[in-house]
């Protein structure tokens, strides 16, 4: 088990390495000097002419471009992002501020989608062909057909504007403290953002369930005299489990996609809402950054999936 | 509720396991109507030994599946009825709920199955032990510690070395052979009055296939096991059965006692069978001869005998109607219009 | 005679099913079906029929426009800003008395151009690619398998607006991202589709008779690689109009000078629009709702109907 997950994750470092080198490429073909979000922009301001050139070699910006990649990978690592062209700011501070935020928004998302979207769709898969399955098939559609924007429009006119019951965006109110006093703000985005997620994950558990029960064991299960609630939860739904994990797992950038637009919406102020101001304004260190991050954080998703899948089918935990 | 005698054969319940009359059994996939099993009528045997023989798609398997009533969503018994003669006394199986309680209660416990792919017959995310103790603990009154135990025994009685470590093993950590031992030992757990076995060694090397044979022999010989066992292997039949039946397009075309059937085949489409099949020690010129042409569109069925198109001895009266069930004696019957002269060796 | 004990079945809807397609079949009334399989499983699908006349109905529409609708999409008339739906302005118009039917109309072909062009684009490159180095392999198969991991390995969306952060905001580049973003996956799928197909018998004899790579490849393996590839450019459609629409809905896609949906869309952003204006958003916002929804169901029809494991 412990040499299958190091086998993974020595599979993903060249691939981060060279997504890392991309990055740093883009940042260095955009327009501006490098100076500028390498170094602390309060200082960069009470420099002269003599200093900034000198900054400029210590920096190691008039050396070849494997040189000055190096530095900037090895800042990098340390957690050192730059700083932003527009505020600033560094970036490392932007995304500690923000991310908890999106991690919130998502989280929730991704547990309600899940949770909501396998008992949805095993339950569809359970009644198949009868109106309920249809049913459930053809809102599925909709969740994915409809975009999420647009359901987050409705959402704001109806429960925030015209019954008054949710606020319209935003995160919190001054004077709100504990994780209570937020949560109405939650609850418009994270349902809205899981909803298409959920429509997704429910038309995959579908197929899956199907499939496993389609399978030869389920028919040797009932052989055997046990009772449907166990045919259908313990040997279809168990291994029906294994595909919608890997799902929900590469469902991740949907959901940083997803949650992009959402936050942009709702006024969250996450990395999405970030993010977007930072494209508008072209500040491409922060853009680059946060499109770092989000790839980092896909390939952490795609190696807990592995884990996972290695965790709950024992053919390939133990390398069938 | 009283029961027609089926012609012919006699009914003593004493020695017979269970009856199948006149069962019909259609599917109804893709808006169609095909009819699978279309009047079949059989008995097997207490501690004796039925092989259903015949061509993929003959029905064979259906037959099983409606006994157990593990047939798939969109099909249904039309007709006819399936009669398990238990201990507590007779039990209609063909008007059971589907999955209802009666009719669990029988599955696994009296009556078993196994299958033909061990590979995909066993749930691959369980270990073998739980799946042969989830038999036990819905039909036995054994808990906690003493399943797993009876597990290991079944597995040490089904030959399977080292079993105290293979009950924790995962289906694919197993051999194929060993594989369909592990399966026929979640069959035998609870040591069922019939096993249904359908088409057992297909799916194996042919030297695993002998062990499992003789594995199968042995269990019906200590426990009195009925066997029902499925296969299209003519070699198979003369090594194990004590009845044959040759099924063709859902009809039973000929049945009757190893003996009889194997010795005296009166259907032209056993002979064929038979002479499909090469004898060892024959040598390498023996007279083999396939069988022309292929089985009929379900869909679109001879109007009579079945057989008819393949057949070298048809006549008119073949395409008129199904033959009628003759009986040779009280226990050989066949369906076929030539079945005297036949039987007495007239060619063409 | 024996006691048999006995408990009856409940008949149900689906015996009654049975009972009338035995009655048919014993009818004869049953016969072969003729003409194409694919075809018939498709017009069988009712979603799937339903999504075609949809799909047909607003692509007309579009196409047509200028011929159903006498208004100029982007003529500004400050006398009739937000005016609700009428006679004259069936969807109203906007807050600079644009008429908003016909810019639904007139935007449905620039969001049907970006969504559609772009993904049939990105399937041809992505098959153009996929079936040669899935067959050949080599070098040239490693190379671009790599390179399509590292596109899929970003969010669709984060990569997008990174590279129109780079390249700026137009109609070309637009559709140029969403190409680039989006051969990877058709890339993927037909090269492991020909990787199993270069294994049959078929090929192995059309090999063994002397033909060139290519043709093979692309002649005679590509067409049997077709199903999921259909399946996969609807699929692609679906998310690319729902991509542009976010995009421009966020006033970061196509130029707001040119009508879209998503940029019909923009104005909503504004609460007030939305809750005084619904006429603006609520209709553009349906339209592409089932613009969506008319492809998906075609592209499920469409891989039931490749589906040769499902019957039909």
């Amino acid at each position: 088990m412990l040499t299958y997950i190091i086998r993974r994750i020595l599979i993903l470092i060249p691939m981060a390495f060279a997504i890392c080198f991309l990055v740093y490429l883009g940042l260095e073909l955009t327009p501006g000097d490098a100076v500028s979000y390498m170094i602390n922009p309060d200082a960069l301001g009470s420099m002269n002419p003599e200093q900034l050139e000198a900054l400029r070699q210590s920096l190691g910006l008039g050396q070849p471009f494997h040189v000055r990649f190096w530095v900037w990978f090895t800042n990098l690592l340390q957690g050192n992002f730059g700083y932003s062209t527009t505020g600033g700011v560094p970036i490392s501070s932007i995304i500690a501020t923000r991310l908890p935020a999106t991690l919130e928004l998502a989280g929730v998302a991704l547990v309600i989608s899940t949770v909501l979207g396998s008992l949805l769709g095993v339950f569809s898969a359970l009644k198949r062909g009868t109106v309920t399955d249809s049913a459930l098939t053809v809102i599925g559609m909709l969740g994915v057909s409809i975009p999420e924007f647009f359901f987050g429009l409705v959402a704001i006119l109806v429960f925030g504007l015209n019954l008054g019951w949710l606020p319209v965006g935003g995160r919190s109110m001054p004077g709100d403290i504990t994780f209570l006093d937020r949560l109405p703000h939650l609850v418009m985005p994270s349902l809205v953002l899981s909803i298409m997620l959920t429509a997704g994950v429910m038309r995959y558990a579908r197929s899956s369930m199907l499939d496993a029960l389609s399978r030869d064991f389920i028919k040797t299960a009932r052989s055997k005299g046990l009772p449907e609630w166990r045919v259908n939860a313990l040997h279809g739904f168990r291994v029906a489990l294994t595909p919608v994990v890997v799902l929900i797992g590469f469902r991740l950038p949907v959901l940083i996609g997803g949650s992009v637009i959402i936050e942009q919406v709702f006024q969250w102020p996450g990395i999405g809402n970030e993010f977007i101001s930072a494209v508008r304004s072209q500040d491409y260190p922060v853009v680059m950054s946060i499109a770092l991050l989000t790839v980092m954080a896909v390939l952490l998703a795609s190696l807990i999936v592995d884990v996972l899948t290695a965790l709950i089918d024992p053919r390939v935990r133990l390398g069938a | 509720m009283t029961m027609t005698q089926p012609i012919g054969s006699p009914v003593s319940s004493g020695d017979v396991a269970l009856s199948v009359r006149n069962l019909k059994t259609f599917f109804y996939t893709n808006k169609r109507c095909n009819k699978a099993v279309n009047g079949v009528s059989f008995e097997i045997k207490k501690g004796k030994t039925l092989c259903i023989v015949g061509e993929s798609g003959c029905g064979k398997s259906v037959t099983a599946s409606a006994i157990m009533q593990l047939l798939p969503t969109l099909s249904r018994i039309e007709d006819g009825e399936i009669v398990y003669y238990s201990e507590r006394g007779d039990i209609r199986l063909d008007t059971l709920e589907r999955n209802g309680k009666a009719m669990r209660s029988i599955r696994g416990s009296e009556i078993a199955m196994i299958f033909q792919d061990p590979m995909t017959a066993l749930n691959p995310v369980f270990t073998i032990g739980f799946q042969i103790v989830e038999n036990l603990r819905y039909h036995t009154a054994l808990r906690g510690r003493q399943l797993r135990d009876k597990a290991i025994d079944l597995l040490r009685s089904m030959g399977i070395p080292a079993p105290e470590r293979r009950v924790e093993q995962f289906p694919h950590q197993f051999s194929g052979g060993m594989r369909q031992r592990a399966m026929i030992a979640m069959a035998m757990a609870c040591n069922p009055k019939i096993l249904i076995a359908d088409e057992p060694t297909t799916a194996l090397d042919v030297t695993i296939q002998a062990q499992i044979f003789e594995l199968m022999a042995t269990l019906q010989r200590e426990h009195g096991t009925a066997i029902m066992l499925i296969t299209h292997d003519m070699g198979v039949v003369a090594e194990l059965a004590d009845d044959v039946a040759v099924m063709y397009m859902g009809n039973i075309v000929e049945a009757g006692t190893v003996d009889e059937v194997l010795r005296r085949p009166s259907h032209p489409y056993t002979r064929a069978l038979l002479d499909s099949v090469p004898v060892l020690g024959r040598g390498k010129n023996q007279d083999i001869r396939a069988i022309p042409g292929s089985t009929p569109d379900p869909f679109d069925r001879p109007g009579g005998c079945q057989f008819a198109d393949r057949c070298a001895y048809r006549l008119e009266a073949c395409d008129a109607a199904l033959p009628a069930e003759t009986h040779l004696s009280p226990t050989h019957r066949v369906r076929c219009v030539r079945h005297e002269e036949f039987a007495n060796g007239v060619r063409s | 005679m024996t006691e048999t004990t006995h408990e009856a079945r409940p008949r149900t809807r689906r015996d009654a099913q049975f009972d009338r397609i035995r009655a048919q079949e014993e009818a004869g009334r049953l016969n072969h079906p003729s003409g194409s399989r694919l075809l018939r499983k498709f017009l069988n699908n009712r979603l799937a029929l339903i999504g075609l006349i949809l799909f047909t109905v607003i692509v007309v529409t579009a196409v047509f426009a200028p011929f159903l609708t006498p208004w100029d999409p982007n003529k500004i008339n400050l006398r009739a800003m937000l005016q609700p739906p009428s006679w004259e302005h069936w969807f109203g118009t906007d807050r600079t008395g644009r008429d908003l039917f016909a810019r639904v109309l007139y935007g449905g072909r620039i969001s049907i151009l970006v969504g559609l062009g772009s993904a049939v684009l990105a399937a041809i490159v992505g098959v153009l690619i996929g079936v040669y180095t899935g067959y050949v392999g080599g070098w040239l198969d490693a190379i671009a398998m790599r390179v399509s991991e590292i596109f899929m390995s970003f969010p669709q969306i984060i990569l997008v607006l990174l590279l129109v952060s780079i390249l700026g905001q137009s109609l070309v580049n637009l559709m140029l991202i969403f190409v680039l973003t989006g051969w990877g996956g058709i890339y993927r799928m037909a090269r492991a589709r020909m990787l199993s197909l270069r294994e049959e018998e078929y090929v192995l004899a059309l090999r063994s008779f002397g033909l060139g790579r290519a043709l093979i490849a692309y002649k005679h393996m590509l067409p049997n690689a077709l199903g999921p590839i259909m399946v996969n450019v609807t699929l692609s459609t679906a998310a690319f109009i729902l991509q542009e629409a976010g995009l421009s809905f966020l006033g970061l896609g196509v130029p707001l000078s040119i009508p879209t949906w998503g940029n019909i869309l923009n104005v909503a952003q504004d609460l007030r629009v939305l809750q005084n204006n619904w006429w603006i958003w609520l209709p553009v916002g349906a339209t592409i709702s089932l613009f969506v929804l008319s492809v998906n169901f075609i592209g499920d029809g469409l891989r039931d109907a490749t589906d040769p494991t499902q019957q039909g």
